[in-house]
């Protein structure tokens, strides 16, 4: 396994020392929390993804898979969260295969500390981790600089203040499946509503023992209204300063062309979520 | 004067709200500061038209990543009659540092006031304004931390708009954004008031295509763009919500409404 | 927060990680060790666990008690539970105190730049009955009749040294740790929560539980 490339490290370090600012990365600012029920764990997320004061992504997902029975809820650096939980997924996976047994949430939570300690923090991953394995339901929090702690209901993030108040008011042992989405629902909207770093929608994952039931947009209490005005401009309202036309038997030199079976079918050659 | 209000706080001053707690260094030994500023968020707009000024500004106000209060108004009317402000014609907007911003609403409104009750006339638009880049200028030092808007008719009853540094360097406009996200909404602005940008079609070709030539709006037609600018700011600034104050002044005087933003 | 904040220079680590601003102890008694300790765990001021178990286990009747960076020592922890795990499948015999300290030693010392761990270990074996070691900042090994550690250890010296006594037995024991760190809770901000201990004879490991709601006098053994 490769790891990480620090071949610019020097080159970095350098610009640093003359003042040229490091690059923003997206930091999902987060509120995420899980909570155990009887018979299985939920966790659940809001979906805004910041870079500063700005909203980077209004719909991010931060609920990630780690196993068919485990999955993840990220807080911290967008790009720590996805990759950490996906080099684990994959050792998880690999561990599963060679030993013919399902993956355990503590094997899960034993190599993500162990990874994040190793990078002393500079990983900013905060993760609550949460599955259902032979050995029962568990959830777990990790913090980006190795430590874990194991609680019946947790919260982490930016908005994890806000969540964990409904936690410490609302919670009660025993819960229902039901009772418990619900409860994961008004804590990440404790975040979502009181919390500048958290907004959007809510994200739920359901792990029990049959199956894992992702439920994306659960709850969507901020979409976005209609504008007052169109803003669609008349053709020709941009400047066309020069003009170069290719045409297909030009282009099929270098790229493969396709025929569209109609006129009103636009071609799509990867697809890509946008806003409505 | 964007030379002197870059959008940055000042040199060696606090940084965005975010981080401007003052941290310990990680070997153990604390330095101890003063730190007189807080960004308070939030964002203000104002566009003048023929015999029109609107000024519009969201009511959040926050710190860090905390919400302060949902509703706190950034749009202040400056003299007319007692506390209320009845019969102002002159309308003050600020944002930045929220504290200095109510006491530089006080100042100016007090000497408003004065001044109509020692010359028996209200204040013209034009005198108030430089007189607020006066006050500006006084603390040159120890600035009021806000980005100030000033709004009203001029003597020909056309709409007149002032906006300000936090230092008091200012200048007569047709459209002006500050704050948390003027860098969002100034380019939309720009490019609908006007009119940046945009070419008339069929007017030429290449070079000679016609600009299209600014011309001032109606009413309603504003309304609506501050409206869509606020909308739209919500949705990609978190300081930036919970409710929208517009003030329209008129020859009729002031029309004050208020509209709900989200709250996420 | 618990999060990574963005400065505007970019990734901002922060520093402020998990720590347990707390208090624990270990003593001997007549027929073992007895460890204890509150359960706070802390980010700046906000509490991130309230029910933390600080106490260890590193072998069958060998625990530890850990202070300071929660990651640093859980993964110290992790690597002598490791090692000790080793030792006794190897040697068909469980490891010492001792032996256990000097792993922890090994390891809080040769690494003293980046840990930030404070620990006390205290075990009970055939060989030598109870023990009790302590591990400060540095590295330094010293083996103790009885010790205490973290930051509300510094509220309790003056009780400790007032009321300890040697050969006491377990009630006597429970008695004097439970007061013990009752104090510390009571004054040092940064402790809190349950009080956690564990008696190691040599009938094997027994688990402790007072709750502040019962005023620490219960629910006891578990």
């Amino acid at each position: 396994m490769a790891g990480f490339d620090f071949s610019n490290h020097n080159r970095n370090a350098a610009l640093h020392a003359q003042g040229v600012p490091l690059p923003k990365a997206t930091s999902t600012g987060t509120t995420i929390v899980g909570c155990l029920f009887d018979g299985g764990v939920v966790i659940a997320a809001d979906t805004r993804a910041t870079s500063g004061p700005i909203v980077a992504d209004k719909n991010c997902e931060k609920l990630h898979y780690i196993a068919p029975q485990i999955w993840c809820a990220g807080a911290g650096t967008a790009a720590d969260t996805e990759f950490t939980t996906a080099i684990i997924s994959s050792n998880l996976e690999l561990h599963a295969l060679s030993t013919g047994r399902k993956p355990r949430v503590v094997t899960c939570m034993t190599l993500l500390k162990q990874h994040l300690f190793r990078y002393q923090g500079h990983i900013g991953a905060y993760l609550v981790i949460a599955g259902v394995d032979p050995t029962g339901s568990h959830l777990f929090t990790v913090h980006a600089h190795g430590s874990t702690d194991k609680l019946p209901y947790v919260t982490m993030g930016s908005g994890s203040l806000a969540a964990m108040s409904v936690f410490e008011t609302q919670w009660k042992r025993n819960l229902s499946r039901d009772d418990a989405v619900k409860l994961c629902a008004d804590a990440i909207q404790a975040g979502i509503w009181n919390d500048l770093g958290s907004g959007s929608n809510v994200d739920v994952a359901v792990i029990t023992e049959e199956k894992t039931t992702l439920m994306r947009n659960h709850l969507t209490p901020n979409e976005r209204g209609r504008k007052e005005r169109n803003y669609r401009f008349d053709r020709g309202t941009t400047a066309v300063l020069n003009e170069k036309i290719i045409k297909r038997e030009e282009i099929s030199k270098y790229v493969t062309v396709h025929e569209l079976q109609d006129d009103s079918v636009t071609a799509t050659a990867e697809t890509m979520d946008v806003d409505s | 004067m964007a030379a002197l209000f870059s959008g940055a706080p000042p040199q060696g001053g606090p940084g965005y709200s975010f981080k401007q707690t003052p941290t310990a260094a990680p070997s153990g030994e604390r330095q101890h500061g003063f730190y007189p500023y807080t960004d308070n968020g939030g964002s203000t707009l104002g566009i003048s038209g023929a015999d029109f000024t609107i000024l519009a500004g969201d009511t959040r106000s926050t710190s860090g990543y905390n919400i302060n209060t949902r509703y706190a108004p950034k749009l202040f009317k400056i003299g007319g009659e007692g506390p209320e402000n009845k019969g102002a014609r002159i309308v003050l907007s600020v944002v930045g540092f929220a504290a200095d911003g109510d006491a530089l609403k006080e100042r100016l409104d007090t000497i408003v006031k004065m001044y109509k009750y020692q010359h028996g006339k209200p204040m013209s638009v034009s005198a108030c304004a430089q007189r607020l880049s006066h006050i500006l200028y006084n603390k040159r030092f120890f600035p009021y931390y806000v980005h100030a808007i000033l709004g009203g008719l001029d003597e020909d009853g056309k709409g007149a708009l002032y906006s300000y540094d936090p230092v008091g360097s200012y200048e007569r406009e047709q459209c002006r954004a500050a704050g948390a996200a003027a860098s969002l909404i100034m380019p939309f602005l720009d490019n609908q008031v006007n009119f940046k940008n945009q070419y008339m079609p069929g007017s030429g070709t290449g070079h000679d295509l016609k600009a299209k030539a600014a011309e001032p709006l109606p009413q309603d037609h504003v309304e609506d763009l501050v409206r869509d600018a606020f909308t739209s700011a919500v949705e990609r600034h978190i300081e930036v919500g919970d409710g929208l104050q517009m003030m329209i002044i008129t020859a009729d005087g002031v029309h004050e409404s208020y509209t709900t933003l989200k709250q996420d | 927060m618990a999060t990574g904040v963005l400065g505007e220079d970019g990734i901002h680590v922060d520093m402020n990680h998990l720590k347990k601003g707390e208090v624990n102890m270990a003593i001997n008694f007549k027929d073992g060790v007895i460890l204890g300790a509150d359960s706070r765990t802390t980010t700046g001021a906000y509490i991130a666990n309230r029910v933390t178990d600080k106490l260890t286990q590193v072998h069958d009747t060998i625990w530890c008690c850990r202070s300071g960076s929660a990651a640093d020592t859980q993964a110290v922890a992790d690597i002598v539970h490791y090692h000790l795990g080793m030792y006794g499948i190897t040697n068909d015999e469980a490891p010492t105190t001792q032996t256990a300290a000097a792993i922890f030693q090994e390891l809080c010392y040769a690494n003293k730049d980046s840990l930030s761990a404070g620990m006390i270990i205290a075990g009970y074996d055939h060989r030598h009955g109870g023990q009790v070691y302590s591990i400060p900042l540095g590295g330094s090994l010293h083996k103790q009749a009885y010790a205490i550690g973290g930051s509300g250890s510094t509220y309790i010296y003056g009780y400790c040294d007032a009321n300890w006594q040697e050969n006491m037995t377990e009630a006597e024991g429970v008695k004097f740790v439970k007061g013990a760190l009752q104090e510390a809770i009571k004054w040092d901000g940064s402790s809190g929560g349950v009080i956690r201990m564990v008696v190691l004879t040599a009938r094997g490991a027994q688990r402790h539980l007072y709750l502040p709601d019962q005023r620490y006098e219960g629910p006891g053994t578990q």
